[in-house]
Protein backbone atom coordinates (compact mmCIF):
# COMPACT_ATOMS: atom_id res chain seq x y z
CA UNK A 1 0.00 0.00 0.00
CA UNK A 2 2.73 2.41 0.94
CA UNK A 3 4.80 1.94 -2.18
CA UNK A 4 1.65 2.25 -4.25
CA UNK A 5 0.88 5.60 -2.64
CA UNK A 6 4.48 6.69 -2.99
CA UNK A 7 4.18 6.04 -6.71
CA UNK A 8 0.97 8.00 -6.63
CA UNK A 9 2.77 10.99 -5.09
CA UNK A 10 5.59 10.74 -7.59
CA UNK A 11 3.24 10.53 -10.57
CA UNK A 12 1.33 13.50 -9.24
CA UNK A 13 4.49 15.54 -8.87
CA UNK A 14 5.64 14.61 -12.39
CA UNK A 15 2.15 14.92 -13.85
CA UNK A 16 2.74 11.50 -15.42
CA UNK A 17 -0.65 10.05 -16.31
CA UNK A 18 0.56 6.58 -17.26
CA UNK A 19 2.55 6.18 -14.07
CA UNK A 20 -0.50 7.29 -12.14
CA UNK A 21 -2.72 4.82 -13.97
CA UNK A 22 -0.28 2.05 -13.16
CA UNK A 23 -1.05 2.49 -9.46
CA UNK A 24 -4.65 1.59 -10.28
CA UNK A 25 -3.85 -1.54 -12.22
CA UNK A 26 -5.46 -4.68 -10.81
CA UNK A 27 -3.31 -6.97 -12.94
CA UNK A 28 -0.33 -7.23 -10.61
CA UNK A 29 1.47 -10.25 -9.18
CA UNK A 30 -0.63 -11.93 -6.50
CA UNK A 31 1.84 -11.17 -3.71
CA UNK A 32 1.67 -7.50 -4.58
CA UNK A 33 -2.11 -7.48 -4.58
CA UNK A 34 -2.18 -9.38 -1.31
CA UNK A 35 0.35 -6.97 0.19
CA UNK A 36 -1.78 -3.99 -0.73
CA UNK A 37 -4.93 -5.56 0.59
CA UNK A 38 -3.43 -6.77 3.87
CA UNK A 39 -1.84 -3.43 4.73
CA UNK A 40 -5.12 -2.13 6.07
CA UNK A 41 -8.59 -3.27 6.99
CA UNK A 42 -12.10 -2.11 6.34
CA UNK A 43 -12.02 0.16 9.38
CA UNK A 44 -8.82 2.04 8.84
CA UNK A 45 -8.47 1.98 5.05
CA UNK A 46 -9.99 5.42 4.52
CA UNK A 47 -7.89 6.94 7.25
CA UNK A 48 -4.67 5.48 5.86
CA UNK A 49 -5.51 6.57 2.34
CA UNK A 50 -6.48 10.02 3.52
CA UNK A 51 -3.23 10.48 5.42
CA UNK A 52 -1.00 9.27 2.62
CA UNK A 53 -2.73 10.98 -0.24
CA UNK A 54 -2.84 14.27 1.63
CA UNK A 55 0.90 14.06 2.02
CA UNK A 56 1.25 14.13 -1.78
CA UNK A 57 -0.32 17.58 -1.85
CA UNK A 58 2.22 19.87 -0.28
CA UNK A 59 1.31 23.48 0.42
CA UNK A 60 -1.97 25.07 1.29
CA UNK A 61 -4.93 22.78 1.68
CA UNK A 62 -7.65 24.92 0.12
CA UNK A 63 -11.14 23.78 -0.68
CA UNK A 64 -10.32 22.60 -4.20
CA UNK A 65 -7.31 20.60 -3.15
CA UNK A 66 -9.28 19.08 -0.35
CA UNK A 67 -11.96 18.02 -2.82
CA UNK A 68 -9.34 16.42 -5.02
CA UNK A 69 -7.85 14.55 -2.08
CA UNK A 70 -11.27 13.26 -1.09
CA UNK A 71 -11.94 12.14 -4.66
CA UNK A 72 -8.67 10.19 -4.84
CA UNK A 73 -9.40 8.63 -1.46
CA UNK A 74 -12.69 7.40 -2.88
CA UNK A 75 -11.00 6.04 -5.99
CA UNK A 76 -8.36 4.11 -4.06
CA UNK A 77 -10.91 2.88 -1.58
CA UNK A 78 -12.84 1.29 -4.46
CA UNK A 79 -9.60 -0.07 -5.84
CA UNK A 80 -8.80 -1.64 -2.49
CA UNK A 81 -12.24 -3.22 -2.25
CA UNK A 82 -11.94 -4.65 -5.78
CA UNK A 83 -8.64 -6.25 -4.92
CA UNK A 84 -10.28 -7.78 -1.89
CA UNK A 85 -12.88 -9.39 -4.12
CA UNK A 86 -10.28 -10.69 -6.55
CA UNK A 87 -8.35 -12.26 -3.69
CA UNK A 88 -11.54 -13.71 -2.26
CA UNK A 89 -12.09 -15.66 -5.48
CA UNK A 90 -8.61 -17.11 -5.21
CA UNK A 91 -9.03 -17.98 -1.55
CA UNK A 92 -12.36 -19.68 -1.95
CA UNK A 93 -11.15 -21.85 -4.79
CA UNK A 94 -7.90 -22.62 -2.97
CA UNK A 95 -9.82 -23.73 0.11
CA UNK A 96 -12.06 -25.85 -2.05
CA UNK A 97 -15.19 -24.23 -0.74
CA UNK A 98 -18.39 -24.85 -2.56
CA UNK A 99 -18.14 -23.21 -5.92
CA UNK A 100 -21.44 -21.48 -5.22
CA UNK A 101 -19.55 -18.80 -3.35
CA UNK A 102 -16.90 -18.33 -5.91
CA UNK A 103 -19.37 -18.05 -8.70
CA UNK A 104 -20.83 -14.69 -7.87
CA UNK A 105 -17.44 -13.23 -7.23
CA UNK A 106 -16.47 -11.90 -10.63
CA UNK A 107 -19.76 -10.10 -10.61
CA UNK A 108 -18.76 -8.58 -7.28
CA UNK A 109 -15.38 -7.62 -8.68
CA UNK A 110 -17.20 -5.97 -11.56
CA UNK A 111 -19.52 -4.07 -9.24
CA UNK A 112 -16.69 -2.68 -7.16
CA UNK A 113 -14.69 -1.72 -10.19
CA UNK A 114 -17.77 -0.11 -11.68
CA UNK A 115 -18.07 1.97 -8.53
CA UNK A 116 -14.48 3.09 -8.99
CA UNK A 117 -15.24 4.17 -12.53
CA UNK A 118 -18.24 6.12 -11.24
CA UNK A 119 -16.06 7.94 -8.74
CA UNK A 120 -13.55 8.74 -11.47
CA UNK A 121 -16.22 10.05 -13.83
CA UNK A 122 -17.71 12.18 -11.06
CA UNK A 123 -14.24 13.49 -10.27
CA UNK A 124 -13.80 14.67 -13.84
CA UNK A 125 -17.27 16.13 -14.11
CA UNK A 126 -16.67 18.12 -10.91
CA UNK A 127 -13.27 19.24 -12.23
CA UNK A 128 -11.37 17.58 -9.39
CA UNK A 129 -9.09 15.73 -11.79
CA UNK A 130 -7.03 17.32 -14.52
CA UNK A 131 -6.93 15.98 -18.06
CA UNK A 132 -3.41 14.60 -17.82
CA UNK A 133 -4.77 11.93 -15.48
CA UNK A 134 -6.98 10.32 -18.17
CA UNK A 135 -4.89 7.14 -18.40
CA UNK A 136 -6.70 6.30 -15.15
CA UNK A 137 -9.86 6.09 -17.25
CA UNK A 138 -8.05 3.75 -19.64
CA UNK A 139 -7.15 1.34 -16.85
CA UNK A 140 -10.63 1.58 -15.40
CA UNK A 141 -12.36 1.02 -18.75
CA UNK A 142 -10.07 -1.73 -19.90
CA UNK A 143 -10.47 -3.82 -16.76
CA UNK A 144 -14.17 -3.11 -16.47
CA UNK A 145 -14.49 -4.93 -19.79
CA UNK A 146 -12.24 -7.79 -18.69
CA UNK A 147 -14.20 -8.22 -15.46
CA UNK A 148 -17.52 -8.04 -17.32
CA UNK A 149 -16.45 -10.82 -19.69
CA UNK A 150 -15.28 -12.95 -16.76
CA UNK A 151 -18.49 -12.32 -14.83
CA UNK A 152 -20.61 -13.31 -17.84
CA UNK A 153 -18.58 -16.42 -18.53
CA UNK A 154 -18.76 -17.45 -14.90
CA UNK A 155 -22.50 -16.92 -14.64
CA UNK A 156 -23.17 -18.72 -17.91
CA UNK A 157 -21.13 -21.75 -16.98
CA UNK A 158 -22.70 -21.97 -13.54
CA UNK A 159 -26.26 -21.59 -14.79
CA UNK A 160 -25.73 -24.20 -17.45
CA UNK A 161 -24.35 -26.55 -14.83
CA UNK A 162 -27.06 -25.89 -12.28
CA UNK A 163 -30.20 -25.83 -14.30
CA UNK A 164 -29.33 -27.85 -17.35
CA UNK A 165 -31.80 -27.27 -20.15
CA UNK A 166 -34.42 -25.58 -18.01
CA UNK A 167 -33.38 -22.16 -19.27
CA UNK A 168 -34.93 -22.80 -22.64
CA UNK A 169 -38.41 -22.56 -21.23
CA UNK A 170 -37.84 -19.21 -19.61
CA UNK A 171 -39.29 -16.20 -21.28
CA UNK A 172 -36.27 -14.00 -21.70
CA UNK A 173 -33.82 -13.14 -24.40
CA UNK A 174 -31.03 -15.63 -23.76
CA UNK A 175 -28.55 -13.66 -25.86
CA UNK A 176 -28.83 -10.47 -23.85
CA UNK A 177 -29.00 -12.40 -20.60
CA UNK A 178 -25.80 -14.14 -21.56
CA UNK A 179 -23.94 -10.85 -21.95
CA UNK A 180 -25.67 -8.93 -19.18
CA UNK A 181 -22.50 -7.58 -17.62
CA UNK A 182 -20.81 -6.78 -20.88
CA UNK A 183 -23.83 -4.84 -22.05
CA UNK A 184 -23.72 -2.82 -18.88
CA UNK A 185 -20.02 -2.31 -19.52
CA UNK A 186 -20.80 -0.91 -22.97
CA UNK A 187 -23.11 1.64 -21.37
CA UNK A 188 -20.42 2.67 -18.90
CA UNK A 189 -17.82 3.00 -21.64
CA UNK A 190 -20.25 5.15 -23.54
CA UNK A 191 -20.41 7.47 -20.54
CA UNK A 192 -16.62 7.72 -20.62
CA UNK A 193 -16.79 8.41 -24.35
CA UNK A 194 -19.15 11.33 -23.76
CA UNK A 195 -17.05 12.51 -20.86
CA UNK A 196 -14.09 12.84 -23.23
CA UNK A 197 -16.05 14.12 -26.20
CA UNK A 198 -17.87 16.87 -24.34
CA UNK A 199 -14.84 18.46 -22.70
CA UNK A 200 -14.71 22.09 -23.75
CA UNK A 201 -11.31 22.92 -22.23
CA UNK A 202 -8.49 24.14 -24.46
CA UNK A 203 -7.01 21.26 -26.44
CA UNK A 204 -3.73 21.01 -24.55
CA UNK A 205 -5.59 20.22 -21.34
CA UNK A 206 -8.58 18.44 -22.78
CA UNK A 207 -9.97 15.01 -22.08
CA UNK A 208 -10.46 14.74 -25.85
CA UNK A 209 -7.02 13.13 -25.82
CA UNK A 210 -8.68 10.12 -24.26
CA UNK A 211 -11.24 9.68 -26.99
CA UNK A 212 -9.58 7.11 -29.25
CA UNK A 213 -8.58 4.81 -26.43
CA UNK A 214 -12.17 4.75 -25.25
CA UNK A 215 -13.56 4.36 -28.77
CA UNK A 216 -11.33 1.33 -29.33
CA UNK A 217 -12.60 -0.24 -26.11
CA UNK A 218 -16.16 0.43 -27.25
CA UNK A 219 -15.52 -1.10 -30.68
CA UNK A 220 -14.12 -4.25 -29.11
CA UNK A 221 -17.09 -4.44 -26.80
CA UNK A 222 -19.68 -3.93 -29.53
CA UNK A 223 -18.02 -6.54 -31.73
CA UNK A 224 -18.06 -9.02 -28.90
CA UNK A 225 -21.72 -8.28 -28.29
CA UNK A 226 -22.37 -8.91 -31.96
CA UNK A 227 -23.67 -5.40 -32.38
CA UNK A 228 -20.89 -3.98 -34.49
CA UNK A 229 -23.40 -1.63 -36.08
CA UNK A 230 -23.61 0.36 -32.84
CA UNK A 231 -20.07 1.47 -33.59
CA UNK A 232 -21.49 3.63 -36.35
CA UNK A 233 -23.08 5.93 -33.78
CA UNK A 234 -19.66 6.45 -32.31
CA UNK A 235 -18.16 7.27 -35.70
CA UNK A 236 -21.01 9.69 -36.36
CA UNK A 237 -20.54 11.49 -33.06
CA UNK A 238 -16.83 11.58 -33.74
CA UNK A 239 -17.06 13.06 -37.21
CA UNK A 240 -19.58 15.63 -35.96
CA UNK A 241 -17.02 16.83 -33.43
CA UNK A 242 -13.98 16.27 -35.59
CA UNK A 243 -13.42 19.99 -36.14
CA UNK A 244 -12.20 20.61 -32.61
CA UNK A 245 -10.64 17.19 -32.09
CA UNK A 246 -6.90 16.57 -32.20
CA UNK A 247 -6.09 14.84 -35.52
CA UNK A 248 -5.70 11.06 -35.37
CA UNK A 249 -1.97 11.06 -36.28
CA UNK A 250 -1.33 13.05 -33.10
CA UNK A 251 -2.33 10.01 -31.01
CA UNK A 252 -0.10 7.07 -30.05
CA UNK A 253 0.29 4.54 -32.88
CA UNK A 254 -1.27 1.74 -30.86
CA UNK A 255 -4.49 3.75 -30.76
CA UNK A 256 -4.28 4.77 -34.41
CA UNK A 257 -3.80 1.22 -35.65
CA UNK A 258 -6.58 -0.23 -33.52
CA UNK A 259 -8.97 2.50 -34.59
CA UNK A 260 -8.10 2.08 -38.27
CA UNK A 261 -8.54 -1.67 -38.04
CA UNK A 262 -12.04 -1.39 -36.62
CA UNK A 263 -13.00 1.44 -38.95
CA UNK A 264 -11.85 -0.72 -41.86
CA UNK A 265 -13.72 -3.80 -40.67
CA UNK A 266 -16.87 -1.72 -40.20
CA UNK A 267 -16.67 -0.44 -43.77
CA UNK A 268 -15.99 -3.99 -44.86
CA UNK A 269 -19.18 -5.19 -43.21
CA UNK A 270 -21.06 -2.40 -44.99
CA UNK A 271 -19.55 -3.72 -48.23
CA UNK A 272 -17.81 -0.41 -48.85
CA UNK A 273 -14.67 -2.18 -49.97
CA UNK A 274 -12.79 0.84 -51.30
CA UNK A 275 -13.04 2.62 -47.95
CA UNK A 276 -12.32 -0.60 -46.10
CA UNK A 277 -9.18 -1.12 -48.11
CA UNK A 278 -8.08 2.43 -47.44
CA UNK A 279 -8.42 2.14 -43.65
CA UNK A 280 -7.02 -1.37 -43.43
CA UNK A 281 -3.99 -0.43 -45.51
CA UNK A 282 -3.30 2.44 -43.14
CA UNK A 283 -3.62 0.09 -40.19
CA UNK A 284 -1.25 -2.34 -41.89
CA UNK A 285 1.36 0.30 -42.66
CA UNK A 286 1.37 1.72 -39.15
CA UNK A 287 1.15 -1.59 -37.31
CA UNK A 288 4.15 -2.60 -35.24
CA UNK A 289 6.15 -5.07 -37.31
CA UNK A 290 6.35 -7.60 -34.48
CA UNK A 291 2.61 -7.64 -33.75
CA UNK A 292 2.05 -10.81 -35.75
CA UNK A 293 -1.44 -11.63 -34.54
CA UNK A 294 -2.70 -8.13 -35.24
CA UNK A 295 -1.12 -8.11 -38.67
CA UNK A 296 -2.81 -11.43 -39.34
CA UNK A 297 -6.16 -9.93 -38.34
CA UNK A 298 -5.67 -6.93 -40.61
CA UNK A 299 -4.84 -9.22 -43.54
CA UNK A 300 -7.88 -11.40 -42.89
CA UNK A 301 -9.98 -8.48 -44.13
CA UNK A 302 -7.47 -6.78 -46.38
CA UNK A 303 -7.03 -9.84 -48.60
CA UNK A 304 -10.73 -10.16 -49.54
CA UNK A 305 -10.77 -6.37 -50.07
CA UNK A 306 -7.89 -6.55 -52.49
CA UNK A 307 -9.52 -9.38 -54.36
CA UNK A 308 -12.59 -7.27 -55.07
CA UNK A 309 -11.12 -3.79 -55.50
CA UNK A 310 -7.91 -4.45 -57.42
CA UNK A 311 -8.39 -8.13 -58.33
CA UNK A 312 -5.03 -8.97 -56.81
CA UNK A 313 -4.04 -11.89 -54.64
CA UNK A 314 -1.63 -12.10 -51.73
CA UNK A 315 1.84 -13.25 -52.72
CA UNK A 316 3.44 -16.27 -51.07
CA UNK A 317 5.90 -13.89 -49.50
CA UNK A 318 3.12 -11.96 -47.84
CA UNK A 319 1.47 -15.10 -46.47
CA UNK A 320 4.70 -16.77 -45.43
CA UNK A 321 4.66 -15.77 -41.74
CA UNK A 322 0.99 -16.69 -41.30
CA UNK A 323 0.22 -20.41 -41.56
CA UNK A 324 -3.36 -19.74 -40.55
CA UNK A 325 -3.88 -17.34 -43.44
CA UNK A 326 -2.23 -19.76 -45.83
CA UNK A 327 -4.71 -22.40 -44.84
CA UNK A 328 -7.53 -19.91 -45.15
CA UNK A 329 -6.69 -18.32 -48.48
CA UNK A 330 -4.24 -20.40 -50.51
CA UNK A 331 -6.69 -22.97 -51.90
CA UNK A 332 -9.02 -20.20 -53.04
CA UNK A 333 -6.16 -18.16 -54.34
CA UNK A 334 -4.76 -21.01 -56.42
CA UNK A 335 -8.12 -21.90 -57.92
CA UNK A 336 -8.73 -18.27 -58.89
CA UNK A 337 -5.36 -18.13 -60.62
CA UNK A 338 -6.04 -21.26 -62.59
CA UNK A 339 -9.61 -20.28 -63.35
CA UNK A 340 -10.61 -23.59 -61.84
CA UNK A 341 -14.23 -23.02 -60.87
CA UNK A 342 -14.69 -26.47 -59.43
CA UNK A 343 -11.68 -26.14 -57.14
CA UNK A 344 -12.94 -22.70 -56.15
CA UNK A 345 -16.33 -24.04 -55.13
CA UNK A 346 -14.67 -26.82 -53.17
CA UNK A 347 -12.31 -24.43 -51.40
CA UNK A 348 -15.21 -22.16 -50.50
CA UNK A 349 -17.15 -25.09 -49.13
CA UNK A 350 -14.14 -26.42 -47.27
CA UNK A 351 -13.52 -23.12 -45.50
CA UNK A 352 -17.15 -22.16 -45.11
CA UNK A 353 -17.35 -22.33 -41.31
CA UNK A 354 -14.21 -20.33 -40.85
CA UNK A 355 -15.16 -17.79 -43.52
CA UNK A 356 -18.60 -17.27 -42.02
CA UNK A 357 -17.15 -16.87 -38.56
CA UNK A 358 -14.75 -14.22 -39.86
CA UNK A 359 -17.59 -12.55 -41.77
CA UNK A 360 -15.73 -12.81 -45.06
CA UNK A 361 -17.73 -15.55 -46.76
CA UNK A 362 -19.96 -13.31 -48.87
CA UNK A 363 -17.03 -11.23 -49.99
CA UNK A 364 -14.94 -14.23 -50.98
CA UNK A 365 -17.87 -15.76 -52.80
CA UNK A 366 -17.70 -12.81 -55.17
CA UNK A 367 -14.17 -13.91 -56.03
CA UNK A 368 -15.75 -16.55 -58.27
CA UNK A 369 -16.17 -13.82 -60.87
CA UNK A 370 -12.42 -13.36 -60.92
CA UNK A 371 -11.90 -17.08 -61.33
CA UNK A 372 -14.36 -17.10 -64.22
CA UNK A 373 -12.71 -14.05 -65.75
CA UNK A 374 -9.38 -15.86 -65.68
CA UNK A 375 -10.90 -18.94 -67.26
CA UNK A 376 -12.44 -16.92 -70.11
CA UNK A 377 -9.18 -15.08 -70.50
CA UNK A 378 -7.44 -18.40 -71.01
CA UNK A 379 -9.85 -19.23 -73.83
CA UNK A 380 -9.06 -15.89 -75.42
CA UNK A 381 -5.33 -16.48 -75.20
CA UNK A 382 -5.59 -20.08 -76.41
CA UNK A 383 -7.39 -18.70 -79.46
CA UNK A 384 -4.10 -17.37 -80.73
CA UNK A 385 -3.72 -14.67 -83.35
CA UNK A 386 -5.51 -13.71 -86.57
CA UNK A 387 -3.72 -14.13 -89.89
CA UNK A 388 -1.96 -10.80 -90.36
CA UNK A 389 -3.68 -8.80 -93.12
CA UNK A 390 -0.47 -7.37 -94.40
CA UNK A 391 3.17 -8.18 -94.09
CA UNK A 392 4.79 -6.99 -90.82
CA UNK A 393 1.56 -5.79 -89.22
CA UNK A 394 1.29 -6.15 -85.46
CA UNK A 395 -0.37 -9.48 -84.74
CA UNK A 396 -3.95 -9.19 -83.52
CA UNK A 397 -5.58 -11.74 -81.26
CA UNK A 398 -8.56 -13.60 -82.57
CA UNK A 399 -11.43 -11.58 -81.13
CA UNK A 400 -14.47 -13.45 -82.48
CA UNK A 401 -14.85 -16.51 -80.38
CA UNK A 402 -17.60 -19.10 -80.66
CA UNK A 403 -19.64 -19.23 -77.49
CA UNK A 404 -19.33 -23.00 -77.67
CA UNK A 405 -15.64 -22.60 -76.80
CA UNK A 406 -16.51 -20.71 -73.64
CA UNK A 407 -19.18 -23.27 -72.84
CA UNK A 408 -16.61 -26.02 -73.17
CA UNK A 409 -14.15 -24.13 -70.99
CA UNK A 410 -16.76 -23.53 -68.32
CA UNK A 411 -17.76 -27.16 -68.26
CA UNK A 412 -14.07 -28.04 -68.03
CA UNK A 413 -13.59 -25.58 -65.20
CA UNK A 414 -16.69 -26.31 -63.20
CA UNK A 415 -17.02 -29.99 -64.06
CA UNK A 416 -20.66 -29.55 -64.88
CA UNK A 417 -22.29 -28.84 -68.22
CA UNK A 418 -24.36 -25.69 -68.49
CA UNK A 419 -27.18 -24.86 -70.89
CA UNK A 420 -26.22 -22.44 -73.67
CA UNK A 421 -28.49 -19.80 -72.16
CA UNK A 422 -26.70 -20.08 -68.84
CA UNK A 423 -23.35 -19.65 -70.53
CA UNK A 424 -24.55 -16.54 -72.34
CA UNK A 425 -25.88 -15.23 -69.06
CA UNK A 426 -22.48 -15.69 -67.40
CA UNK A 427 -20.76 -13.94 -70.30
CA UNK A 428 -23.24 -11.05 -70.23
CA UNK A 429 -22.58 -10.68 -66.51
CA UNK A 430 -18.86 -10.51 -67.08
CA UNK A 431 -19.39 -7.75 -69.62
CA UNK A 432 -21.77 -5.92 -67.29
CA UNK A 433 -19.24 -6.05 -64.45
CA UNK A 434 -16.60 -4.66 -66.78
CA UNK A 435 -14.41 -7.71 -66.29
CA UNK A 436 -14.59 -8.33 -70.01
CA UNK A 437 -15.21 -5.98 -72.94
CA UNK A 438 -17.24 -6.98 -75.95
CA UNK A 439 -20.70 -8.04 -77.03
CA UNK A 440 -22.57 -11.22 -77.76
CA UNK A 441 -23.66 -11.77 -81.35
CA UNK A 442 -26.45 -14.20 -80.55
CA UNK A 443 -27.63 -15.09 -84.02
CA UNK A 444 -24.11 -16.12 -84.97
CA UNK A 445 -23.34 -17.71 -81.64
CA UNK A 446 -20.13 -15.82 -81.10
CA UNK A 447 -18.68 -13.42 -78.62
CA UNK A 448 -17.01 -10.39 -80.18
CA UNK A 449 -14.30 -9.12 -77.88
CA UNK A 450 -12.76 -5.69 -77.86
CA UNK A 451 -9.52 -5.50 -79.83
CA UNK A 452 -8.07 -3.06 -77.36
CA UNK A 453 -8.16 -4.65 -73.94
CA UNK A 454 -10.69 -7.46 -73.98
CA UNK A 455 -9.97 -8.16 -70.32
CA UNK A 456 -9.35 -4.75 -68.76
CA UNK A 457 -6.34 -4.46 -66.52
CA UNK A 458 -4.90 -7.86 -67.40
CA UNK A 459 -2.64 -6.88 -70.29
CA UNK A 460 -4.75 -8.40 -73.07
CA UNK B 1 3.25 3.34 -20.93
CA UNK B 2 3.29 0.62 -18.36
CA UNK B 3 -0.46 0.61 -18.13
CA UNK B 4 -0.73 -1.13 -21.44
CA UNK B 5 1.69 -3.88 -20.62
CA UNK B 6 0.70 -7.48 -21.03
CA UNK B 7 -2.37 -7.48 -18.87
CA UNK B 8 -3.94 -10.33 -20.72
CA UNK B 9 -1.14 -12.65 -19.73
CA UNK B 10 -1.49 -11.73 -16.10
CA UNK B 11 -5.21 -12.15 -16.26
CA UNK B 12 -4.98 -15.49 -17.93
CA UNK B 13 -2.54 -16.61 -15.29
CA UNK B 14 -4.66 -15.23 -12.49
CA UNK B 15 -7.66 -17.04 -13.89
CA UNK B 16 -5.70 -20.24 -14.20
CA UNK B 17 -4.54 -20.01 -10.64
CA UNK B 18 -7.84 -19.09 -9.17
CA UNK B 19 -9.73 -21.98 -10.62
CA UNK B 20 -7.69 -25.11 -10.45
CA UNK B 21 -10.81 -27.29 -10.31
CA UNK B 22 -12.51 -25.92 -13.36
CA UNK B 23 -14.68 -28.31 -15.23
CA UNK B 24 -14.40 -28.80 -18.94
CA UNK B 25 -17.55 -26.80 -19.48
CA UNK B 26 -16.12 -23.86 -17.64
CA UNK B 27 -12.98 -23.81 -19.70
CA UNK B 28 -14.82 -23.57 -22.95
CA UNK B 29 -15.43 -19.81 -22.92
CA UNK B 30 -11.73 -19.17 -22.43
CA UNK B 31 -10.87 -21.23 -25.49
CA UNK B 32 -13.46 -19.39 -27.53
CA UNK B 33 -11.92 -16.10 -26.48
CA UNK B 34 -8.57 -17.17 -27.85
CA UNK B 35 -9.66 -17.65 -31.42
CA UNK B 36 -11.65 -14.47 -31.29
CA UNK B 37 -10.89 -11.90 -33.94
CA UNK B 38 -10.44 -9.23 -31.32
CA UNK B 39 -7.57 -6.88 -31.97
CA UNK B 40 -4.90 -7.41 -29.35
CA UNK B 41 -3.46 -4.75 -27.12
CA UNK B 42 0.00 -3.75 -28.21
CA UNK B 43 2.71 -4.29 -25.60
CA UNK B 44 3.80 -0.70 -26.09
CA UNK B 45 1.76 2.42 -26.52
CA UNK B 46 3.70 4.08 -29.31
CA UNK B 47 6.63 3.32 -31.60
CA UNK B 48 8.97 4.87 -34.10
CA UNK B 49 8.13 4.95 -37.79
CA UNK B 50 10.94 2.52 -38.54
CA UNK B 51 9.27 -0.08 -36.33
CA UNK B 52 6.08 0.15 -38.34
CA UNK B 53 5.21 -2.44 -40.95
CA UNK B 54 5.51 0.07 -43.79
CA UNK B 55 9.21 0.45 -43.04
CA UNK B 56 9.59 -3.32 -42.96
CA UNK B 57 9.48 -3.82 -46.71
CA UNK B 58 11.88 -0.90 -47.20
CA UNK B 59 11.94 0.90 -50.55
CA UNK B 60 9.78 -1.57 -52.40
CA UNK B 61 6.69 -0.50 -50.51
CA UNK B 62 3.84 -2.92 -50.09
CA UNK B 63 3.09 -3.36 -53.76
CA UNK B 64 5.22 -6.46 -54.21
CA UNK B 65 3.15 -8.24 -51.60
CA UNK B 66 0.24 -8.44 -53.99
CA UNK B 67 0.26 -10.22 -57.29
CA UNK B 68 -2.02 -10.44 -60.28
CA UNK B 69 -4.82 -12.92 -60.04
CA UNK B 70 -4.05 -14.73 -63.28
CA UNK B 71 -1.19 -16.95 -64.15
CA UNK B 72 0.03 -16.80 -67.74
CA UNK B 73 2.58 -19.54 -67.22
CA UNK B 74 -0.33 -21.84 -66.78
CA UNK B 75 -1.76 -20.96 -70.20
CA UNK B 76 0.06 -23.65 -72.08
CA UNK B 77 -0.86 -25.73 -75.09
CA UNK B 78 -2.20 -28.10 -72.54
CA UNK B 79 -5.24 -25.96 -72.07
CA UNK B 80 -5.87 -25.62 -75.81
CA UNK B 81 -5.72 -29.38 -76.17
CA UNK B 82 -8.07 -29.92 -73.26
CA UNK B 83 -10.41 -27.33 -74.66
CA UNK B 84 -10.48 -29.00 -78.09
CA UNK B 85 -11.12 -32.33 -76.48
CA UNK B 86 -13.98 -30.90 -74.45
CA UNK B 87 -15.43 -29.19 -77.53
CA UNK B 88 -15.50 -32.46 -79.38
CA UNK B 89 -17.23 -34.13 -76.48
CA UNK B 90 -19.88 -31.42 -76.33
CA UNK B 91 -20.43 -31.55 -80.08
CA UNK B 92 -20.76 -35.30 -79.96
CA UNK B 93 -23.26 -35.24 -77.15
CA UNK B 94 -25.33 -32.64 -79.00
CA UNK B 95 -25.53 -34.71 -82.18
CA UNK B 96 -26.91 -37.60 -80.25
Amino acid sequence: MNSMLEDFGEALADRNGYQLAQTLSPSLPDETLRGIFKSCNAHDVRLILQRNIQRSFPGMMDKNTNNEVQAWVEVYHCYWKTIGEILAIQDSSANGKSSQWAQSSWTKVYQNWHEMLNVLIRGYLNSHFEAWTIPCLYVAGKHLRIFAIKADAERNSSSSLDTGGANFEDDFNPESEKNKQLEDCARQLNRVFNLCLSDRSPLEESRKWGIYYVINLLFKTYFKLNSASLSKNILKALSAGRGDMPPLPAFPKSQQVTFKYYEGVLRFLEEDYAQAEHHLTEAWNLCHKDAVRNKELILTYLIPCHLLTTHTLPSLKLLEPYPRLQKLFLPLSNSIKKGDLHAFDLALLEGEDEFVKRRIYLTLERGRDIALRNLLRKVFIAGGFEEPKEEGAKPVRRSRIPIAEFAAAISLGSQETLEDDEVECLLANMIYKNLMKGYIARERGILVLSKSGAFPGTGV
Amino acid sequence: MASTQAPSKNDARAAAETKPEQTVAEQKPAAALEEDDEFEDFPVDDWETEDAEAANGSSEGTQHLWEESWDDDDTSDDFSAQLKEELKKVEASKKR
